[in-house]
C-alpha cells in the first residue's frame, strides 16, 4: 500500500478537526477523496503529507510514519495542493528545474520542455508564470509534482480552473500515470472526475470516513441504482429483459428509462446496449450513482 | 549544487527579478537618497561636522538595513505561505534546514545589496572627512549581525504568527522600539531606564560602535563588547527562527 490511513484523529489548536478518518491507497489506483467544504478532506492530505501532527490513529505512506520519517520520503511524492503558489518572475522551465534540482535530479532543460508539454501547457518562450492564466498555473502544478517522476501523487482540486479540453487532457494523464503503476490520491469536489477516474472512494463528513470501498459497492449497499433517460432512434433490436444489468423503467414515446446494476459502469452498459442494437441518439443521468450516494451520506450526516 | 544554495539564489532572484524585490530596493534607494540629499544640501544639517554626518548616514542605513531584512525575512516564509508556495517547498527531500539556511541566505543578500548601494551615498557625504573607511568598515563589521538579525526575527515572527499582516505589525514595532535610540535625545539615553535598553538593545550595540569609531576615533576592534551584544542577538534571532520554521505548516 503507498497510503494506510487508519482511525485518524488530529487537532487545530485544540479544535478536533478529524475525528475518524480511514483509507488506503494501492499501486497503479485512482482513489478518490470525497467531502463537502470543511469535511476535513485537505487536512486528511496534511496528515498524510507529514505536513500535520495527528492525535491517533495510524498513518502510514510507503509503510513509514510521514510525520516522524525525513524529507526523502518526498522524493517520491508529487503534491498538488488545493493553493497553488508560483515564483511569478521565474519561467515554467526555471520553475521545473528548480523543484527537479532540489529533488536531486540533474534533468536537462530538454526533460523541462517534455515535462511542460505533457501536462499540454503552451507558454511563450520566455514567458513569466506571473502572466499565466489560472488553467495554465494549474497545469504547471501538475508539471511540478511529475517532475520527480513520483511513484504516489496526491492531488487536491487539480482540474480546478481548467476547460473541458484541459480537464479531459488531465484526466487521459491521470489515466497513463495510472497504468504506469503511480498511485493517485484525488481529491475533488467534481463528482464527474471520479466517476470517470476512480474505482475506489473514500468520503468524509465531518472530520469521518461515512464510506470508503468500491463506488459500485457502495451504490449498491445504499440501493441507488443509476437512473437514465435514454433517446432512441427507432426500435431496440434486443427486449430489453435479455440485457443484464440494465431494467427498463419506463418507456415514453421515444424516451426510455432504465436503471443500471451498480456492478456495470455506464459506459459499459451503454456499449452493451449499442451492441445489442440500441439505436441509442441521447443519454441524459435522471438520478442514482455516485452523485445521489454522495448527497445521501453527506447530508444524513449534517442532519 | 545543494539545497540551500539553491534556494538561496531563487531568494536573491526574487529580490533582484520580481517586481516586489525590486520595488523595495527602489524604496530604500530613494530613502537613502533623499536622507543624503538632506544631509549635504540643508542648510543647518550642513553646518554639522563631517564625521557626525556620515555617523547619521551610517545609522540610517542601518536602520533602513534592518527595515528591509525584516521585510525580506517574513516575505520568506509568512509572504511563500500566504502566497501558497511554501508548502511546495516543503514538500521536497530537502531539509528544513536546508530550507532555513537558504532562506537565511537570502536575507544575507539582501544586506548585502542593501550595504553596496548605501557606499556611493556614504561617499557623497562623508568623501571630505577622515573616518570614511572606519564607517564603512563598522557598518559591515557591527550593522552586518544587527541587520542579519532582523532579517531572522522577521523569519521567526513570520513563522509563528497566523498572517503576514500580523507578523509584519509586530516586526515593525519591534524595529521601531529598537531603533528609537536613533529617535531619542542624549538626555533621555543618558537616563536610567535609557541605558537599561542601550544594554539590551542590537541597535544601540552599533549605534555606540558608530559613535566610538566615527565621531571618537576610536579603533573598529576596540568596539568588542558593542559585537558581543550584537552577536548574542544574531544568535538568538537564528534560533528563533530555527524553532520557529520547524512547526511552519505543521
Amino acid at each position: 500500500m503507498l497510503i494506510e490511513i487508519d482511525g485518524l484523529r488530529l487537532s487545530i489548536g485544540g479544535v478536533p478537526i478529524l475525528h475518524d478518518v480511514r483509507l488506503a491507497l494501492g499501486e497503479g489506483e485512482i482513489y478518490g477523496l470525497l467531502g463537502p467544504n470543511g469535511a476535513g478532506k485537505s487536512t486528511t492530505i496534511a496528515a498524510a503529507l507529514g505536513l500535520l501532527k495527528p492525535d491517533g490513529g495510524r498513518v502510514r505512506v510507503f509503510g513509514k510514519d510521514p510525520w516522524m520519517a525525513g524529507p526523502e520520503i518526498y522524493g517520491g511524492i508529487g503534491v498538488v495542493p488545493e493553493q497553488n503558489g508560483f515564483y511569478d518572475w521565474m519561467t515554467a522551465e526555471e520553475y521545473l528545474a528548480f523543484f527537479a534540482q532540489l529533488h536531486r535530479r540533474d534533468d536537462g532543460p530538454n526533460k523541462m520542455r517534455e515535462q511542460i508539454a505533457a501536462v499540454g501547457l503552451e507558454p511563450r518562450p520566455g514567458q513569466a508564470i506571473g502572466t499565466y492564466s489560472r488553467g495554465m498555473r494549474q497545469r504547471l502544478s501538475l508539471a511540478r509534482a511529475l517532475v520527480a517522476e513520483p511513484k504516489l501523487l496526491v492531488l487536491d482540486e487539480p482540474t480546478n480552473g481548467l476547460d473541458p479540453r484541459g480537464r479531459r487532457d488531465i484526466h487521459d494523464l491521470l489515466i497513463e500515470l495510472a497504468g504506469r503503476g503511480v498511485g493517485i490520491l484525488l481529491c475533488t469536489h467534481l463528482l464527474d472526475d471520479v466517476d470517470r477516474l476512480c474505482r475506489r472512494v473514500g468520503i468524509i463528513a465531518e472530520g469521518r470516513t461515512v464510506a470508503e470501498g468500491v463506488i459500485a459497492d457502495l451504490v449498491r449497499s445504499e440501493r441507488r441504482l443509476a437512473r437514465f433517460r435514454l433517446r432512441l432512434i427507432g426500435q431496440p433490436a434486443t427486449m430489453p429483459t435479455e440485457i443484464r444489468h440494465v431494467s427498463v423503467v419506463a418507456h415514453e414515446g421515444e424516451w426510455w428509462i432504465v436503471d443500471l446494476d451498480p456492478e456495470v459502469t455506464p459506459d459499459a452498459a451503454w456499449r452493451e446496449l449499442l451492441f445489442r442494437g440500441w439505436p441509442i441518439a441521447e443519454i441524459r443521468r435522471e438520478s442514482g450513482g455516485l452523485d445521489e450516494l454522495y448527497l445521501a451520506l453527506t447530508e444524513r450526516r449534517a442532519a | 549544487m545543494s539545497a540551500a544554495r539553491l534556494i538561496a539564489r531563487k531568494e536573491a532572484g526574487e529580490l533582484l527579478l520580481s517586481l516586489r524585490g525590486l520595488s523595495w530596493l527602489m524604496a530604500v534607494a530613494v530613502a537613502l537618497s533623499v536622507f543624503g540629499l538632506l544631509l549635504v544640501s540643508n542648510t543647518e544639517l550642513s553646518l554639522l561636522d563631517n564625521a557626525q554626518v556620515v555617523y547619521d548616514m551610517v545609522a540610517i542605513v542601518t536602520a533602513l538595513g534592518g527595515l528591509l531584512a525584516l521585510v525580506v525575512g517574513l516575505d520568506a516564509v509568512a509572504g511563500e505561505r500566504e502566497r501558497g508556495s511554501l508548502v511546495a517547498l516543503l514538500l521536497t527531500p530537502a531539509s528544513r534546514d536546508a530550507i532555513l539556511s537558504g532562506k537565511l541566505g537570502g536575507i544575507a543578500v539582501a544586506w548585502a545589496v542593501m550595504y553596496a548601494l548605501a557606499l556611493p551615498y556614504l561617499w557623497a557625504v562623508g568623501s571630505t572627512g577622515q573616518n570614511l573607511r572606519e564607517a564603512v568598515t563598522i557598518l559591515a563589521v557591527l550593522g552586518s549581525p544587527v541587520v542579519l538579525g532582523f532579517g531572522f526575527f522577521g523569519m521567526a515572527l513570520g513563522a509563528r504568527l497566523a498572517t503576514a499582516r500580523t507578523a509584519l505589525l509586530t516586526g515593525l514595532i519591534g524595529l521601531m522600539i529598537s531603533a528609537s535610540p536613533l529617535l531619542l535625545g542624549p538626555s533621555l539615553r543618558q537616563s536610567a531606564i535609557g541605558r537599561a535598553f542601550d544594554v539590551i538593545n542590537p541597535i544601540s550595540a552599533a549605534v555606540n560602535a558608530y559613535d566610538g569609531v566615527i565621531i571618537d576615533s576610536q579603533p573598529v576592534l576596540g568596539q568588542w563588547p558593542h559585537a558581543l551584544l550584537a552577536a548574542a542577538w544574531l544568535v538568538l534571532a537564528l534560533w528563533l527562527a530555527r524553532s520557529g520554521f520547524r512547526r511552519v505548516a505543521r
